[in-house]
């Protein structure tokens, strides 16, 4: 027993890291298609492409002007975030302005076919190695009696948390987040007030390419940097379904939690259960079918209420 | 104030609106009437920019806005209350007035604004914090109102107001948009209530498959044996002539 705590506990905390960059990625899913309908399966692929960007900065930084470890840690989040702006806007551009009002079915097809041309050129222009990002923390831990976390998880933790504090402020209290939140319940109305829809549209697309940039800032150091990286993106899915479909604190709770059981079910269970180990990659979509049978709105959807 | 020239607007092929040409005077309240799938609500989108016109012009406070975005009509002093009201159900009665001052960045005059709306409609303030979705439909069509008020537009398009609202509430309804006109406001109104509605207004456009069929003062159109047919409930008008003879 005393063996089994220190390993749960750090498996939970790792958990809840991953899980807090399934929650990004599918925060920003959620919010494009909260706000313009469109379902966006090359969210993952932001978040490769922001990894990758940021990589870049970071040996320029690093390497070629010599800054310290920190130092370019800092300068390349933020030369990153300015590229995830820009790339936000040829986003909208390319993807939304084309497809907003196109049927699903196109739109899956083109958002899927943008995830695989941006694997390609990511691969065509860093080549197919898998690259090792350079991080602040190394494999520094901290230690709590008997357990040991990584700094690396605590300090994906404590992102995560700012950034969905952050997004919250703007979200809720803002003239621009309120602008948001109107136009994605009624564009048409909130056209009618004077809110430039199309520029909300746009500053939803930058939002979530930023948003997916961090996660990929932050998930480079624990996975390794390789053009898969965008298929941890699919879990997107299954968070954002499990936490509520199109509801944002579903989008977050369903990334935490999944993020949680996949890492235990990892560990401690298929350590003590080897039948566990064989369904591993499975074990998500079983706790997604189960929670959707108890409750088929997700952990924090709502039901949907016909209006008359 | 607002003057419209030959006016088609589609709806991918469809057309329904077959050249309008119509003009509303400043200080005016005009009515548009006509049967269900007319086309009198297509006449207010192309005008505040939600539909587009495919051929004619539209010239609003000497300006040509019939290519212009929805939010940039707005900034020049229009405000289009649509058709059911479309308040944002998920916002609070404050938030949605503050999406409908959405433009005005001035902190001071917004709050005078919010209470001169408020004081409109006392039952706004205390819905304040309550989801717009969660109010009656008379409310809501106050806060619709509300909300277009807080720009202080020069012209106001109304798209049945009193739709589905008990009788008190529409002639509430009525009052607010008699006063509104006697402020000065001029109003482009597309109502239901025939009578009432033709006795409030200056003049009037009736509307059949997306043309002007007639226009005039409320004293003329009366006159009309179509409009008292169609609209006024006085029964079938058949000229004697027409029952004996050839
Ligand atoms: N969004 C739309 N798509 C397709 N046809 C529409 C749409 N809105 C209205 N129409 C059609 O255009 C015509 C005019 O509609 P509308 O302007 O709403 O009439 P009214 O407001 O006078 O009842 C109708 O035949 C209606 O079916
Ligand atoms: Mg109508």
């Amino acid at each position: 027993m005393n063996e089994l705590f220190p390993g749960l506990a750090q498996e939970i905390v790792s958990g809840v890291a991953l899980g807090c960059i399934y929650a990004l990625i599918a925060l920003g899913f959620t919010l494009i298609f909260k706000a313009t309908e469109v379902v966006n399966f090359a969210q993952g692929e932001l978040m490769m492409v922001g990894a990758y960007v940021n990589f870049f900065f970071i040996t320029i930084f690093l390497d070629s002007l010599g800054f310290g470890n920190w130092p370019s840690f800092i300068l390349a989040l933020i030369a990153s975030i300015g590229f995830s702006v820009l790339f936000g806007v040829f986003l909208d551009f390319a993807i939304n302005k084309p497809l907003k009002d196109e049927p699903v079915f196109s739109m899956i097809m083109a958002t899927i076919s943008v995830a695989i041309i941006l694997r390609a050129v990511v691969a065509l222009i860093a080549g197919p190695i898998t690259l090792v990002p350079p991080s602040p923390f190394g494999n520094s831990v901290i230690r709590l009696g008997s357990v040991a976390i990584s700094t690396l998880d605590l300090f994906i933790i404590l992102s995560a948390v700012i950034l969905v504090s952050i997004f919250y402020i703007i979200f809720n209290k803002t003239r621009w987040g309120l602008a948001m939140q109107a136009t994605a319940e009624d564009p048409m109305a909130a056209g009618l007030m004077g809110i430039p829809v199309k520029k909300v549209y746009r500053n939803v697309w930058i939002f979530a390419t930023i948003v997916a940039t961090i996660g990929g800032v932050l998930l480079a150091p624990r996975t390794l940097l390789d053009t898969n990286m965008g298929f941890l993106g699919l879990k997107a899915f299954p968070a954002a379904v499990l936490g509520g479909f199109g509801s944002i604190p579903g989008a977050i709770v369903g990334g935490v939690i999944l993020g949680v059981v996949e890492t235990i079910s990892m560990g401690t269970l298929s350590f003590h259960f080897h039948w566990i180990k064989e369904i591993n990659d499975v074990i998500v979509w079983i706790v997604l079918i189960l929670v959707l049978m108890i409750r088929p709105v997700g952990i924090l959807g709502k039901e949907e209420v016909e209006r008359v | 104030m607002l003057k419209l020239i030959g006016v088609e607007t589609f709806y991918g092929k469809i057309k329904a609106l077959h050249g309008v040409s119509l003009e509303v005077l400043e200080g005016q309240l005009v009515c548009i009437l006509g049967a269900n799938g007319a086309g009198k609500s297509t006449i207010l989108k192309t005008v505040s920019g939600i539909a587009e016109a495919e051929y004619g012009s539209i010239e609003f406070d000497g300006q040509r806005i019939e290519r212009m975005d929805a939010d940039d009509i707005v900034r020049l002093g229009m405000s289009h209350v649509p058709e059911n009201r479309h308040v944002f159900p998920e916002l609070t009665v404050r938030e949605n007035l503050q999406m409908g001052g959405f433009l005005i960045t001035n902190g001071t005059t917004f709050s005078s604004r919010l209470e001169e709306v408020y004081s409109r409609f006392p039952v706004l303030k205390e819905r304040d914090r309550q989801l717009a979705g969660t109010l009656s439909g008379g409310e809501q069509q106050m806060l619709a109102i509300g909300r277009a008020l807080m720009l202080k537009p020069k012209l106001l398009l109304l798209d049945e107001p009193s739709l589905g609202l008990s009788p008190i509430l529409v002639s509430e309804i009525f009052e607010t948009i008699k006063d509104l006109h006697r402020s000065g406001v001029t109003i482009l109104l597309v109502e239901q209530n025939v009578n009432q509605a033709l006795q409030i207004a200056d003049y009037g456009y009736v509307l059949t498959s997306g043309k002007i069929l007639l226009s005039g003062t409320y004293e003329e159109l009366k006159k009309e044996d179509r409009v008292k047919e169609m609209y006024l409930g006085e029964g079938k008008y058949v000229r004697r002539s027409r029952l004996w003879g050839t």
